[in-house]
C-alpha cells in the first residue's frame, strides 16, 4: 500500500494509513486511507462537531424554520452567520439563531420547563414562522433533557406549530458526519410523510443533499423547472419544513452530496421504493449528463438537451479562455468532504489544473474512494488532515492554489499559497454552466494576482522592475501563452453579473406546463 | 431616573450578543508565546472558535481539541486530555505553555482536570519530558456559567495565578488590556512609551497584525512570555483596564503579592484616556509628557470639526462587552450623543455595583435602558416598537438589524469580520478617540447620501 | 507512567470477503491482455464519470453493480430492454450513459460480437465488483446499517 508518512507524523503511528499516493496502477483496492476513525487528540485536526454536521450544515439551510439550540448560547453563536447559505425569503433563517440559554442552575435541576418556555417564546417573537427545529447539545444530551417529549407537549397545545427535535450532540461521533447521519434518519422517521403535498408535475423529484451555497440550489432548481419537474422538496438548501415533509411523494431522488444525505435517499429507497440518482452539479459535462439522466428517467431527455445546448454554447468560450490559462497550474483540492470527488476530475478536465492533493476533513472511506478513483497519478490523499501535515504537504507539493475554509487559506497566505474558500466559495455560485465559469474565474484571479507577484518579491535582495507601475492579471497569464489563443475571437473572459441568482429570483415558473393540464 | 438597568424579559436568547466561557479563555490563551490550549470537549468548541477569531483577525493560529466522543462522554474523557498534550508536546517542540479549557460538557460529566495535570506533572512530564519546561494549566470554563467575558477574565487570572511569583521588585507596570484588538495594544503601549513607562502587557496580541513575508516565515501567535507572566508578582503596580475582562487577575495579584491594583477605566475617549494617563502618573511617578498634550490636541481638533455640528444628538445603540460598551456610551455623551440602549449580553452580578453604571443612572437627562442579559432580537424588537436612532455600535453579529433596519452601524468589538482591517485600529487612547469619532462621522454621512437626507449639507465643510 | 493507547481503530472486517477478493483477482490475471486492457479503459470511464458504483454498503454496491452492468451489456448488444419499475428504470438512465460512452471512447466495440461484448462485459462487471466490493479496503462496507 503506498501510504505516505509525513515528518511531522511520525511519531504517531496511528496516522500511518491516513494518507496514501496514487501511484501509476494504483487503484482502490491498493491505495486508500483509513476514514471516519476517532480523531487523534491534540493533533490541530480540522473536524468539527455532530451538533454542527446536524444543525449547522444540514437543519439551518431549512428557510421557514425557526433553529432552537437546546444549550448555552455557545453552539448557537458559533455556528451562526459563519456560512453563505442564502434563501429566497430574505434569509430568514442565515439571520435568526435561537439558543435556549442554559445555565448552571438548569444543569442542576433540569431545563426541560424552560425549554417549552423557550418554545413558545421563540414562537411568539417570530409570529409568521410555524415550523421548529429544535437541537440537542452535549449540556443537554449530558443531563438528559427529554426534548421530544417537550416538544410533543408543545404541538399538542398549539395545534397550527410543528417542532422537529434532532438528538445530535456534539460528541457524538468522529466529525461532523455523525450529525448527518443523526438527522437523516431523525427527519425520515419523525417528519417524512406527515403532509401531503400538491402535485403539479408529471415530474417530481426531490434533490438531496444541496445547500444553496450562494445560490447553487436556485442555480440547479432553474434548469429543473425548465424541463417541467416539479422540485418537491430541496435537502436542505432554500428548502421548506413542509416541503420536506413531503419528500415521500417524489418519483426520484436526485443527490448531490452523498457524504451528508445520502442517508435519507437511501432510506427512500428502502420505505417508498423512490430511486435514488446520484449527480454532480459541478462541470459543464458532468451536469449535462446528470441533466440527461433525469431528463431521460422521465422521457423528456430532449428538454435536458435543450438546456445543455443552449448553456454550452453560452458559457463554453469563457470557460475555454481560463482553460487556457490555468492549464497545468498545481491544486490543492482539500474541502470538507462531497467537493473531492464533485470536482476532482472535473476541474482537471475542463478547467486544465492539476490536482495534486485531495483531503477530506470529515468523510468517510467511501467518499475517499471517490476522490481517489477521480483524481489522477501522484496525487495525495490525506483523511483527516491536521495543521502540521497540511504545511508539509503544501511545502512538498507547492501548488499554485488551493481550494480549502477560510481558517486553513490563512495558514496557505502565509507562506504564499493563493486559496479560495472550498465551503462557501468566493463569488459564487460555482454550480450550473455559469456557476462553474465563475469558479474558474475565481481560480484564475486568485492564481494570477498581481499582489500575489508581488507577495514573494524580496525587496532587499531581488530586483525590483521598475519598467511599469502595475501588472495584470493578464499581463501575467498571458505571458507565455501562444498567440493564437491570446488572441482568440473565440474565447472571451467570463460576462456575467455580480449576482445571477437576482435574476433567478425574478423569472416565473413553471415554464412548462404537465402533461395532464396541457390535456385538459 | 432617566436611565434603568434591567435584564431582558425573555428567558431564551434570539441572536446572542456573546458566545460562550471557553472562547474567552482561547481568545487569552494565543495571546501567550509558545502556548497551544487544549480545549477539553467536543471539537466544534474548538473548530468554531478558531474560526470565529480568525475572521476577525484574518489570521490563523493554534488551538486544540481533546476530540471528546461519545464513548468519552459516557465513561469520561481524562485520557483525551492525557492523549493530546503527549500528541501535541511531541508535535511542537516549542510549545511550553498548554491551558487545558473546560467545557460544558467536560464540566457536567465531572472530568478532574486538575486530578490529571497532576498525574500527567508526576508521569508523562517527569518522564517523557524531564528535560522540558512544561506548564499544564487547567481553566475551568464551563459554558453554561458566565460568557465569553467572564471566561477571558478567569483565564487571565488563572495565567497569572499559575506564573505569577515574587522575586525582586521590579519598576514595570502590569497592563492587563482586556478583550481588545492588536491596533489597541499599539496605541496602549505607544501610550507608556511616550509615558517612559515600562510595562508587561497581557496580551502582547499586537503581532496578529502579522506580515505575509517573501521568505514566508510569518506566523501570527501572541508574545506574553512565561518571564512576562512570572514578572507580575514584582510589579510596582498593576492597572487592568477593563473590569470584566483581566479585572480579577488585577485583584489576586493585589491581594497575593501585595501589587497595588487600578482598575479601569477603559480609555475610550478623551476623558477616559486622561483618566488612564493620571493613574499610570500616579503609580509610576512619571508625568504626562508634553507630546501627549499634543496628541490628545489633535484629537480634540479633529472631534471639535464633527461633535456639535454632526454628532450632536444623534441617538445610539450600543452592544457588545460591558467594558466596551459603557466606554463607548461615556465616550459617546462627551460627544453630545444620546445613547439611547445599551446591550450587555450576559447578566453580571457586577453590573449593579459597577460606579460607571450608577453615574449614569444618576445622571442621564433622557431616557435611557441599559439591558443585562440582552440578546440582538432586544434591540431589533425596539426598534421595530419606535426605538429611533441614527447609529448602532456593535460587532459583526448584529450587521442584519443594521442592514434590515436601515440604520448606519460602525462595527466595534468582537467579531467584526464583515468590514475590512478592524482589528488594526485602536479604539482606545487619543487615536482610539479620534478614530471613533471619525468613522462615526463617515459611517452617518454615508448613510445621509445613499438616503439623500440633507447629503447637500457636506458640500461646504 | 501514564501509558498512552492511541486507540484508532475500526471493528469492521476487511477486505469484505478476502477468499472473493483472491478468486477475483486470479480471474482478472488469466485475463489475454487485450481484454484487460479494453476492461481497463472502461473500468476508468466508471471511475472518473459516474457515481452509482459507490453506494455506501457492500450488498448495495453488489446490487447497483449488477443492475446497471447488466442492463448496459443488454443495450451494446442492441437487444431490447424496457424498464418496468423505478429502480429499473434509474438502473437504465445510467446503462445507457454508460453504453453511448463506451460506444464514443471504445471504437473495437463495434467489431465485436454479441457474445464477445456479452463475456467483456462481465469481466467489467467482476472487475467493478472486485475493485468496490470484495476487493475494496472500505472498512464500512459491512457495516450492518446505513
Amino acid at each position: 500500500m503506498p501510504y505516505h508518512e509525513f515528518d511531522c507524523s511520525k511519531c504517531l503511528p496511528e496516522r500511518q494509513k491516513h494518507a496514501v499516493v496514487k501511484g501509476a496502477g494504483d487503484n482502490l483496492t491498493t491505495a486508500l486511507p483509513l476514514g471516519y476513525l476517532n480523531t487523534i487528540p491534540g493533533s490541530i485536526s480540522e473536524r468539527g462537531c455532530a451538533y454542527c454536521g446536524a444543525k449547522h450544515v444540514i437543519g439551518t439551510p431549512m428557510k421557514d424554520v425557526i433553529h432552537m439550540s437546546h444549550g448555552p448560547v455557545g453552539c448557537t453563536y458559533d455556528t451562526w452567520q459563519t456560512k453563505r447559505y442564502i434563501s429566497d425569503n430574505n434569509n430568514f433563517q442565515l439571520k435568526y439563531t435561537f439558543a435556549t440559554d442554559v445555565r448552571e442552575k438548569h444543569i442542576v435541576f433540569g431545563a426541560e420547563a424552560m425549554l417549552k418556555q423557550n418554545i413558545i417564546e421563540a414562537f411568539k417573537a417570530c409570529p409568521d414562522i410555524k415550523r421548529m427545529t429544535i437541537y440537542q447539545t452535549c449540556a443537554t444530551a449530558l443531563i438528559g433533557d427529554d426534548i421530544n417529549a417537550v416538544a410533543q407537549e408543545v404541538m399538542d397545545e398549539m395545534p397550527d406549530v410543528d417542532i422537529f427535535v434532532c438528538n445530535s450532540p456534539g460528541f457524538g461521533g468522529p466529525s461532523q458526519s455523525g450529525g448527518h447521519h443523526k438527522i437523516n434518519i431523525a427527519w425520515i422517521n419523525d417528519k417524512v410523510g406527515t403532509v401531503e403535498p400538491e402535485i403539479t408535475s408529471d415530474y417530481v423529484i426531490n434533490y438531496v443533499g444541496e445547500y444553496n451555497i450562494q445560490g447553487d440550489q436556485e442555480v440547479m432548481l432553474d434548469y429543473f423547472t425548465r424541463m417541467g419537474i416539479q422540485v418537491l422538496s430541496t435537502f436542505t438548501g432554500n428548502g421548506t419544513y413542509d416541503g420536506l415533509r413531503a419528500m415521500h411523494r417524489a418519483h426520484l431522488n436526485v443527490l448531490e452530496c452523498a457524504r451528508s444525505a445520502e442517508y435519507i435517499c437511501n432510506e427512500l429507497r428502502a420505505r417508498y421504493g423512490i430511486p435514488r440518482l446520484d449527480i454532480d452539479g459541478f462541470g459543464f459535462e458532468p451536469l449535462a449528463q446528470s441533466l440527461r439522466k433525469i431528463g431521460m428517467f422521465f422521457g423528456i431527455e430532449d428538454r435536458a438537451e435543450a438546456i445543455i445546448a443552449e448553456e454550452t454554447a453560452r458559457w463554453k468560450p469563457e470557460l475555454d479562455w481560463y482553460k487556457e490559462r490555468l492549464k497545468g497550474k498545481k491544486v490543492c483540492l482539500w474541502p470538507g468532504g462531497s467537493k473531492l470527488w464533485h470536482w476532482a476530475h472535473a476541474i482537471e478536465e475542463e478547467m486544465g489544473v492539476k490536482v495534486v492533493s485531495v483531503y477530506t476533513k470529515f468523510g468517510h472511506q467511501g467518499d475517499m474512494e471517490k476522490g481517489i478513483a477521480r483524481c489522477g497519478e501522484d496525487a495525495l490523499a490525506i483523511d483527516d488532515p491536521n495543521e502540521l501535515e497540511g504545511l508539509e504537504a503544501m511545502e512538498r507539493l507547492k501548488p499554485d492554489v488551493i481550494f480549502t475554509g477560510k481558517r486553513p487559506g490563512e495558514v496557505a497566505k502565509k507562506i504564499g499559497v493563493p486559496y479560495l474558500n472550498a465551503h462557501a466559495y468566493h463569488n459564487g455560485p460555482w454550480k450550473g454552466w455559469e456557476g462553474w465559469v465563475r469558479f474558474a474565474r475565481d481560480i484564475y484571479n486568485a492564481i494570477y494576482s498581481p499582489i500575489h507577484q508581488l507577495a514573494l518579491v524580496d525587496i532587499s535582495k531581488d530586483e525590483i522592475a521598475t519598467d511599469r507601475g502595475f501588472l495584470t492579471q493578464r499581463l501575467l497569464s498571458d505571458r507565455t501563452l501562444a498567440e493564437e489563443i491570446r488572441t482568440s475571437t473565440r474565447l472571451r473572459e467570463y460576462t456575467g453579473t455580480y449576482d445571477p441568482i437576482a435574476a433567478l429570483r425574478k423569472k416565473n415558473p413553471p415554464y412548462f406546463t404537465p402533461m395532464a393540464a396541457a390535456a385538459e | 431616573m432617566n436611565c434603568e438597568l434591567k435584564p431582558k424579559d425573555r428567558i431564551g436568547t434570539i441572536n446572542p450578543i456573546f458566545t460562550c466561557q471557553p472562547c474567552g479563555a482561547q481568545y487569552a490563551s494565543i495571546g501567550i508565546e509558545d502556548c497551544i490550549g487544549i480545549v477539553h470537549g467536543g471539537q466544534g468548541c474548538v473548530m468554531f472558535v478558531r474560526l470565529l477569531i480568525s475572521q476577525h483577525l484574518k489570521e490563523s493560529f493554534e488551538i486544540a481539541s481533546s476530540s471528546v466522543h461519545e464513548d468519552g462522554a459516557v465513561f469520561g474523557a481524562l485520557d483525551r486530555v492525557e492523549e493530546a498534550v503527549d500528541v501535541l508536546l511531541m508535535r511542537y517542540p516549542n510549545v511550553k505553555v498548554v491551558p487545558i479549557i473546560t467545557t460544558c460538557s467536560t464540566e457536567v460529566i465531572g472530568d478532574d482536570v486538575d486530578g490529571v495535570v497532576t498525574k500527567l506533572q508526576d508521569e508523562l512530564l517527569s518522564v517523557k519530558y524531564p528535560d522540558r519546561e512544561v506548564h499544564l494549566i487547567p481553566i475551568h470554563t464551563p459554558s453554561f456559567v458566565g460568557s465569553m467575558v467572564t471566561g477571558y477574565d478567569v483565564a487571565v487570572r488563572d495565567f497569572v495565578k499559575y506564573f505569577s511569583k515574587k522575586d525582586k521588585p521590579s519598576f514595570k507596570l502590569n497592563l492587563i488590556t482586556g478583550w481588545v484588538n492588536p491596533g489597541d495594544v499599539k496605541e496602549l503601549k505607544h501610550l507608556l512609551a511616550e509615558m517612559q513607562v515600562d510595562a508587561t502587557v497581557l496580551f502582547e496580541i499586537e503581532s496578529f497584525d502579522s506580515p505575509l513575508m517573501p521568505d514566508k516565515s510569518a506566523v501570527s501567535h501572541g508574545s506574553t512570555t512565561i518571564q512576562d507572566l512570572v514578572g507580575t508578582a514584582d510589579a510596582q503596580g498593576t492597572i487592568a483596564l477593563n473590569r470584566y475582562e483581566g479585572g480579577q487577575a488585577a485583584k489576586w495579584l493585589q491581594t497575593r503579592w501585595d501589587v497595588p491594583a487600578i482598575i479601569g477605566p477603559t480609555p475610550i475617549g478623551i476623558r477616559n484616556t486622561d483618566t488612564f494617563l493620571r493613574n499610570v502618573k500616579e503609580m509610576t511617578g512619571k508625568p504626562i509628557p508634553e507630546s501627549l498634550v499634543r496628541e490628545r490636541g489633535i484629537a480634540i481638533d479633529a472631534i471639535t470639526d464633527l461633535a456639535h455640528m454632526f454628532l450632536a444628538d444623534k441617538r445610539v445603540a450600543i452592544y457588545g462587552n460591558p467594558d466596551l460598551v459603557i466606554g463607548l456610551a461615556e465616550f459617546c455623551l462627551d460627544l453630545e450623543m444620546k445613547p439611547k440602549l445599551l446591550l450587555l449580553g450576559d447578566e453580571n452580578a457586577g453590573y449593579a455595583d459597577d460606579p460607571r453604571i450608577a453615574a449614569l443612572k444618576e445622571n442621564v437627562d433622557y431616557p435611557m435602558e441599559i439591558v443585562t442579559n440582552a440578546d440582538l432580537f432586544e434591540l431589533e424588537d425596539r426598534i421595530k416598537n419606535g426605538l429611533e436612532l441614527d447609529l448602532i455600535l456593535g460587532h459583526s453579529k448584529g450587521r442584519f438589524v443594521a442592514i434590515d433596519n436601515n440604520i448606519p452601524m460602525l462595527r466595534v468589538g468582537f467579531p467584526t469580520y464583515d468590514r475590512a482591517g478592524m482589528y488594526r485600529h485602536p479604539v482606545v487612547g487619543y487615536a482610539g478617540a479620534t478614530w471613533l469619532a471619525e468613522q462615526m462621522a463617515n459611517v452617518i454621512f454615508t448613510d445621509m447620501e445613499y438616503k439623500k437626507n440633507k447629503e447637500w449639507i457636506l458640500n461646504v465643510w | 507512567m501514564t501509558k498512552i493507547t492511541h486507540s484508532v481503530v475500526s471493528d469492521h472486517p476487511f477486505p469484505n470477503d478476502a477468499a472473493a477478493a483472491d478468486a477475483a483477482l486470479a480471474a482478472w490475471e488469466a485475463l489475454d491482455d487485450v481484454t484487460r486492457d479494453r476492461v481497463d479503459v472502461m473500468v476508468d470511464w466508471i471511475m472518473k464519470y459516474c457515481l452509482w458504483q459507490f453506494h455506501s454498503r457492500a450488498w448495495d454496491r453488489t446490487r447497483q453493480n449488477a443492475g446497471i452492468l447488466s442492463i448496459t451489456a443488454t443495450l451494446l448488444c442492441d437487444e431490447p430492454y424496457t424498464p418496468q419499475t423505478p429502480d429499473e428504470k434509474v438502473y437504465w438512465v445510467d446503462a445507457v450513459t454508460l453504453a453511448r460512452n463506451y460506444r464514443k471512447i471504445c471504437p473495437w466495440l463495434a467489431d465485436m460480437s454479441k457474445d464477445e461484448i456479452k463475456s467483456l462485459v462481465t469481466a467489467l462487471h467482476a472487475r467493478i465488483e472486485y475493485l468496490t466490493v470484495t476487493g475494496s479496503l472500505n472498512e464500512e462496507l459491512t457495516d450492518q446499517h446505513y
